[in-house]
Order: structure tokens, then sequence, then C-alpha cells
């Protein structure tokens, strides 16, 4: 069984009245993408600061391989890369600088910290920047080079958070990809985020947090089954009678029925041949309708059902 | 590791625009303009130099005696009076020349034709009169009691020794050289704004760079140390580049003990440095309202020190906030300039180097006191 990485047990942070994380709890086992996903404000941030030591918690116990976090515990921060979603680069400094200068924290060596900054470089793509200040890359690049900056010691736990705020459809799937990569070279991952599609396609476990609180946790496949969706059909048409909207609800398998936008939602929960029985109805009752979507369940759904509100709509 | 940080510390302390603009092109700015501005108002109109007079004698033994005189009151830098010995032609061209001011003629008593009525000419009439007036002396003393004479000669001859120039000190007392002082203060305290970065970018909860470093296994007070001589090395570099500027460059004559005035400027330097430290480590303002804190607060001391206008230090230190320029970093550098350069006795400057290094160590510790918390109660 894979060795525990962070251990977070009943994490509370209180700003004056505010609760920011709510008797939170989590274990990360070695060699895991674990997503933390939740819409802003949800407490992501301040549980990672918490788990940094960055931020005073007021109740709960911290563990990162099996030691009690502190600011002090400097051989633990060694081992840990941190790219916060906040550019942190010095805008005076090169590329190269840069990287240089953060991995000098970590690595003393001089030919080792050489060797590192090389393959950091290499491996953001950001080889023929190497002699840019920060104010002449576009946001994307930029975003690389922070995340050099937070990878080039070579750690065995990185914690990204938001990475891709801001960052351009071509650079996110680099960055992406590059974070798979780190994963497969033996890092664990710990990737926060509101983007549940990014969640989805890279991370292996996933904790979804809403007002501080852990609300779901498990794969992308339990956190699924955890909800009585399985599939969401959605039909372009005018809006239909109520009789019609009534004979869809009583249709096997149909547990919700709705109209929005020009688009008529009818939601599904098990079953075989939905779509072909809710269309059955539409064409009885000579109902013209466009386009027809048939939908799997995504974590905005599970958000939706656990919460009865939209990730997107708590940003 | 501190090699390291100290390497990348100077290279970011000296690529910041601000640090260029306003601890090297600043003051050489500055300085060229004040030396435009007052440059020849001293010399020309201030500065006092000794009335250059033609003398013409028509009696040889009374011109005998003048020019025991004239070498008693001196030839050097600080006499009164310098004294050309030509024929009466040359002296009445010289006259209408302005080469010089006035023409004492010798003969039985001394005569004198000056070109026009000012302060030199009327000192030159009380020189004359005085020594028609000593000549009637020494002469009716020798016809009733020759006895007397040596004692009398003596009595005059102590009197003329007041008609050298006295000086208070060695120093230049030029006075427009305080606003070269105020200059160099003034580059001193913008130096608060290197001195501010260190605070703010080694603090977690101020910057993502100070969050970054926090996180690091690097011990923050390495990182702030190290920080703090890299602000301090650039600082010192930029104020000797400054008195560099204005003693070879604008040639303002800073005295005689110059090591001194730039290991001055240099520890003024890191008053500045250390002020902005901590001006950086107080509360949680964001960067941009702490820069403005720090150059508001640079203004507002240099301009108590008399920076803008000179004046202001001398009403200060006539009302009750007498006290006030005596701990005032700015004021206390110029003095510290304005001592070195005047007094011969070092009780001034001492009082002020040692208030300057209490400076640098109150505010660094409270510095590193505000900046020593690992942990934040919010980022």
């Amino acid at each position: 069984m894979a060795n525990t990485v962070v251990k977070i047990e009943n994490l509370v942070k209180r700003y004056k009245e505010l609760i920011a994380v709510d008797h939170f709890d989590l274990e990360i086992k070695q060699g895991e993408v674990f997503g933390l996903l939740g819409p802003n404000g949800s407490g992501k941030t301040t549980t990672i600061n918490c788990l940094l030591s960055l931020l005073d918690f007021d109740k709960g116990e911290i563990e990162i391989f099996g030691e009690k976090m502190t600011p002090t515990n400097y051989a633990l921060k060694k081992r840990i890369g941190v790219i916060s979603q906040n550019v942190a680069v010095y805008d005076e400094l090169t590329v190269y600088e840069n990287i240089d200068y953060f991995c000098g924290l970590y690595i003393t060596d001089k030919a080792t910290r050489k060797q590192y900054v090389d393959e950091a470089i290499k491996f953001v793509g950001l080889e023929e920047f190497t002699k840019f200040r920060p104010k002449k890359l576009s946001g994307g690049l930029l975003r690389r080079l922070n995340i050099a900056c937070g990878i080039a010691h070579k750690p065995e736990l990185i914690i990204l958070d938001e990475p891709t705020v801001a960052v351009d459809p071509q650079s996110r799937n680099r960055i992406l990809e590059g974070i798979l990569e780190l994963n497969a070279q033996g890092a664990t991952i710990i990737y926060t985020s509101h983007y549940m599609e990014e969640v989805e396609q890279i991370c292996s476990r996933i904790a979804i947090m809403d007002k501080g609180k852990n609300i779901a946790l498990g794969t992308k496949a339990e956190l699924k089954k955890m909800i009585k969706n399985t599939e969401t059909v959605s039909i372009e048409t005018a809006q239909p009678e109520d009789s019609v909207i009534q004979q869809l609800r009583e249709l096997p398998h149909v547990y919700e029925v709705s109209y929005n936008d020009g688009k008529l939602y009818v939601y599904c929960s098990g079953g075989k041949h939905n779509l072909i029985r809710i269309l059955g109805v539409l064409q009885e009752k000579d109902i013209h309708f466009g386009r027809v979507y048939s939908e799997l369940p995504t974590l905005n759904d599970v958000f939706l059902e656990i919460t009865g509100k939209q990730l997107r709509d708590s940003e | 590791m501190f090699r390291h940080n100290f390497k990348y510390d100077i290279l970011t302390t000296l690529r910041v625009k601000e640090v260029i603009i306003w601890l090297i092109i600043y003051p050489i700015a500055l300085g060229t303009f004040f030396k435009v501005a007052f440059g020849n108002i001293y010399d020309n109109d201030i500065k006092f130099t000794a009335v250059k007079t033609a003398v013409v004698i028509n009696s040889e033994q009374n011109g005998k005696a003048f020019r025991q005189v004239a070498e008693a009151i001196g030839q050097d830098d600080d006499a009164a009076f310098s004294f050309v010995y030509t024929d009466k032609d040359d002296a009445l061209k010289q006259l209408k020349d302005e080469d010089v001011r006035g023409i004492i003629f010798v003969d039985d008593k001394l005569s004198l034709t000056v070109a026009s009525n000012s302060l030199k000419s009327t000192m030159l009439e009380k020189f004359v009169e005085k020594y028609n007036l000593n000549a009637k002396i020494i002469t009716d003393t020798a016809k009733i009691d020759p006895a007397k004479i040596q004692t009398v000669t003596q009595a005059l001859t102590e009197e003329i020794s007041t008609v050298r120039s006295q000086a208070l000190s060695k120093g230049n007392t030029n006075m427009y050289d305080q606003y070269f002082y105020n200059l160099l203060a003034m580059v001193a305290m913008f130096g608060s704004l290197a001195g501010l970065h260190v605070a703010t970018h080694n603090q977690g909860n101020l910057s993502p760079l100070g969050a970054r470093k926090c996180i690091s296994p690097t011990p923050k007070i390495k990182t702030i140390l190290s920080n703090l001589c890299a602000t301090f090395a650039v600082q010192a570099m930029c104020m000797a580049i400054a008195v560099t500027f204005i003693i070879t460059v604008l040639r303002v004559d800073m005295g005689n003990r110059i090591p001194l005035v730039y290991l001055t400027a240099i520890l003024a330097g890191f008053v500045g440095s250390s002020l902005g430290f901590v001006i950086g480590s107080i509360g949680r303002f964001n960067e941009s309202t702490k820069n403005a804190l720090c150059t508001a607060s640079s203004l507002l001391l240099c301009f108590c020190s008399g920076l803008m206008d000179a004046s202001i230090k001398q009403k200060i230190a006539e009302s009750s906030f007498a006290w006030f320029n005596k701990v005032n970093p700015a004021a206390v550098m110029c003095e510290s300039f304005f001592s070195l350069n005047i007094y011969e006795d070092y009780t001034r400057y001492i009082q002020c180097v040692v208030t300057m290094i209490i400076t640098v160590v109150v505010f660094i510790t409270l510095g590193l006191l505000m900046t020593r918390r690992r942990k934040y109660a919010s980022l």
C-alpha cells in the first residue's frame, strides 16, 4: 500500500466570524494526482496555505511525509514544490536567473543546480526565452516560468494552486500534460482548481470543497456514483405544454424534467434507451425539435446535486 | 547560500528603475541644477576677497613706512587688502579698467582715489583714515615723549593685526553648500525605496514573492539579511557616485576630509535603506501604498532638514519642535556633512555619526522583529 504523503485532520481556519476551513480531513497517497475542486472562496487556497505552514490555523493536525509540518521544518520544505495562482517571479531577473534563484533556495550545489535549471527550462519549453525578462513573456509563458520556478528542485510533492487561471487553451493543455509527466516521474501532485474539466482530465482522486468543507471525496467514478443522475438529455425545442412535461416525468428512470433557455432537460437515473423513449414522446405529441444531446454526469452535476448550485454559479 | 542570495539581490536591486532614477540620475541632475543656480552667487556676491588697491609712492620715506604696515597687514589669502605698487598713470588706468578698487597716494599723508562708492571703497577710506591717524599719533609721540614711542608703536601694531580677516574655522563657509549636503541626504533617504522592497519581498502576507520565499527551506533571517546587505551595497555605491560627482564634476568644496565625507555618505545611505525596511515591515498595506508612504516620509524629512527652503531648518530650531531635527535622519545627515566641513573639532560630527548608527540599529532591529513572523493570520 502506498505511503501517505499528506494527512490533514480536523483542520479549522477562521477569519473572525467566517469559517474558511471547517473541520477538513484529507489523506493523499504517494503517486496520486489529487484534485481539490471547489468554487472560488470554497477554502482550497486557505487549506493549501495552512498545509504549507504559511497560515496559522485554529485547530487540526497537518503531517507531510509522516512529519508534522512547521515553518521551521526546512528538511520537509525541501521536498515540496509550490506553484501558486499568483505568478511569483522577479520582474528584474531573466527567465534563467529567476529559475536559478528559486532553485538556489533549495539546492546549494552549483553544478547540480545548473543541471536542474536546464532540465526545468526544457520541461516547460522555455529554451528560446531564457534571456527574456518576465514582462516580455505572454501570459502562458509566464505561467510556465512560474511552474519552472516551483519544480526546478525536483520536489517529491508538488502543489499547484490554480496554475491555469487566465491561460490560453494551448498553454493550458501543455501545463496539464506537464503535470501528468511530473507525476509519471514520481511526484505526488495536489492540484486545486475550479475548472472541473481540468480536474476530471488529470486527477486520479478528487475532493470537492464548498464553504470550507470536504463535501465529497473519491475517484471520478466514485463521485459520479454518489449521485442519482446517470444521463442528462437536452433537446432544443419550443416550450412544451405542461402535459408533455408530465408525460416525460412519468417515463421510467426519468426523475426530473425542466425547460430553460430554449432547451428541454430530462434527467435520468440508470436504465437504458432513455433517449429513444424521450424522443418517442415528443414525436407522439408532434413536437418539432432541433439538436439533441445526451450527456453523462460531470463533476458539476455532482456538485449541483450535493450543494444545490452550479460550480460556476458559486464563483 | 548567502552568496547566491546576495548575488541575485544585487542584480534585482540594480535593475529596479526607481533605484537608477532616484539614486543615480536624480542627484546628478539636481546637483547640476544647484551648481548652475547657486554656483557663482557665492563667489561673486558673498565670498569676501581682498580689496585690490594700487599704491603710488611719491615720498620714499613715508613709502618705506607704508610698505612695513602693508606687510604687517599681510598679503596672504586672509588679507583684507591686496596692494599693487605702481606709478600714477598705470594706477589710473587700472582704476578705470576696474582692475583695482582704489588708488592710495603716499605723500606726507595718505590720500585715496576711488571710482565709486561701495563696501570695499568704504573699507579703503577707513583704512586710509586710520593710517593717517596712527601716523600722526606716532609723529606726535616722537615729538612730545620719545620714551613712549615703543609702547605706542606696539599698541598700534596689535591693532593692525585685527585688520586681517578672522575665520571661525578652517572650513568652507559657503552657505549654498548646504543644498549639496541636503541633496546627499535626499539621495540617502530615497534609498528607503530599496529598503522597502527587502521587507515586502520577504513577507508571505505582502507579496507572492514573499510567500514563495517563506515556503522555501531557506531560513527567513538568511534571505532578509542577504537582501539587506545587497541593498546596503547598492546604496553605498549610489552614495559614492553622488559624492564623487559633487566633488569632482561640480567641484563643490566638501572640505579636506574627503574619506570621511564618503564614509558619512555611505552611513547615511544605510540610514535611508533601514528606514525603508522598517516602513515596509509595518502593517499590511499593499506595496504601492508603502511606496507612497516611503516617498512622502523621505520628502517630509528632507523638507524639515532644509532641502526645499534653508530657512525651514532655522524655523524648526527656534520652535518648540527643535528636538525633531536632532532625530530627523535627513537633518542629522546634513549636520554631519556640515560639521565635517566646517569644524576642526570632531565633537559635533561624532554626535551625528553616533545618532546615525543608533538609527540604523534601531530601524533594522524593529524591522527584523516585525518581519520575523513565520506564519500569518491571513494572506
